[in-house]
């Protein structure tokens, strides 16, 4: 048996989470949201994640039902992220880690949202879909790494939403996104906007800054509307990300897609994805927001598995790094 | 004007030894930013928590200085949530 506590707080969610052996025994989170309008800043995420971290640690405890001297391992996000957030939750992860006497362990942000997926919906070897405000990646599982066959050129499929969200004060609460979504069930008229995919990658920043150029002369002028616009940039957004994922099944003769990260909640992508899926006779897996959005299970998960295989972090070398690629990490848990 | 290179001295008591080496090991990890024109060296003598840093300009130290001091605050408030440390296993 082996119980392993995660600490994630690298974009403006806060959450830890506790795991024993593949079952979530807690997984409380906070998140911090900007008014309508507003992004998230480095320093002031980072204030909000120090000041509910520790209530949020005591809650996860309270709800596993354990002690802190049952913990086997204490995992923590080592990056990518933002620095000043990632900081702040690596200095209590260290601290009780040495507290209670624990092996430490950081965990690459992107591994944990991959096996995360894995255990919750026991897809084996899928093509992963992985997709969020800081990230866009289609990664393939071989030879010990998950290898990064296409992604973003420039910005996240979620920071060009959210970026559109703060455009047209779209609110942030739950997220931008989930407003995005709601709002584009009310779309009924198609605005063509670049679309651009190049070979396995994907760019979104020029289609941000025609969209944010074009809106209010758009909607001031009555051609279209604010759930139109919503619908037509999910709709072109969601269809390049779909293109090159079947793109990487095409070439690994993949029959199953997971789709993880905090867009990847969004049942339009999930719709889109089912479709292209139903082709190909392949099946789709995905997960509710309360896995694909950043948690601290998801640390826990890849921690236990790297822990169970042997990794540990020495504290001196427990530093945050801000870049931190997916296939920097020796897969030593998997065939 | 030529400055002179800024120097800062914080000395921070714990209760006990144990607790100034958790603190220090919790907070050497992370180093200043690269170039930053800041330097920070962290140590230990018995039970104070010793951190002296070096700027080349006011505004960089300060920066520097008060970040620290909202991470040792966050160590300090864990040690007494989490804390006292437990005895080995």
């Amino acid at each position: 048996m082996t119980i392993v506590i995660g600490f994630e707080g690298s974009a403006n969610k806060i959450g830890v989470g506790i795991i024993q052996d593949g079952k979530v025994l807690s997984n409380p989170r906070r998140t911090y949201i900007t008014p309508p309008g507003q992004g998230f800043l480095p320093s002031d995420t980072a204030r909000h994640h120090r000041s509910c971290v520790l209530e949020v640690l005591h809650e996860a405890l309270e709800e596993a039902k354990i002690q802190p001297k049952d913990i086997d391992c204490v995992a923590y996000t080592k990056g990518p992220g933002m620095g000043a957030p990632l900081v702040s939750v690596a200095i209590v992860a260290r601290t009780v880690a040495q507290l209670w006497k624990k092996p430490l362990l950081g965990v690459n942000h992107c591994i944990g949202h991959i096996e995360m997926g894995r255990l919750i919906t026991g897809a084996e070897n899928p093509t992963v879909l992985y997709v969020s405000g800081g990230n866009t990646q289609v990664i393939s599982y071989s030879e010990h790494r998950y290898r990064i066959f296409g992604e973003t050129i420039d910005i996240a499929v979620g920071n060009c939403l959210d970026r559109f969200a703060r455009v047209l004060k779209i609110p942030n609460d739950p997220s931008p996104g989930y407003n995005i979504e709601q709002m584009a069930k009310k779309g009924k008229k198609f605005v063509e906007l670049p679309y651009t995919v190049k070979g396995m990658d994907v760019s979104f920043s020029g289609i941000l800054s025609y969209i944010e150029d074009m809106a209010h002369k758009m909607l001031s002028s009555g051609e279209c509307t604010p759930e139109d616009l919503c619908f037509s940039l999910q709709e072109t957004l969601f269809a390049m990300l779909v293109e090159i994922t079947e793109r990487a099944m095409a070439h690994c003769g993949s029959q199953e897609v997971l789709i993880v990260g905090g867009v990847g909640c969004n049942v339009r992508l999930q719709e889109m994805m089912e479709i292209m899926c139903k082709e190909r006779s392949a099946k789709l897996f995905a997960t509710d927001e309360r896995f694909c959005i950043d948690n601290g299970a998801m640390i826990a998960q890849a921690g236990w598995e790297m822990f169970r295989s042997g990794h540990m972090t020495p504290l001196e070398d427990s530093w945050i790094t801000q870049r931190y690629r997916t296939d920097e990490v020796e897969v030593t848990w998997r065939d | 004007m030529e400055a002179l290179p800024l120097h800062f001295q914080l000395d921070v008591p714990f209760p006990c030894s144990t607790e100034a080496q958790i603190a220090h090991n919790s907070l050497s990890p992370d180093a200043e930013p690269r170039k930053g024109g800041v330097s920070r060296t962290l140590s230990v003598q018995d039970n104070v928590l010793s951190v002296h840093w070096q700027a080349d300009e006011a505004r960089i130290l300060r920066v520097s200085v008060g970040s620290f001091l909202e991470h040792l605050s966050l160590v300090v408030r864990t040690m007494d949530r989490f804390g006292p440390a437990l005895s080995d296993s």
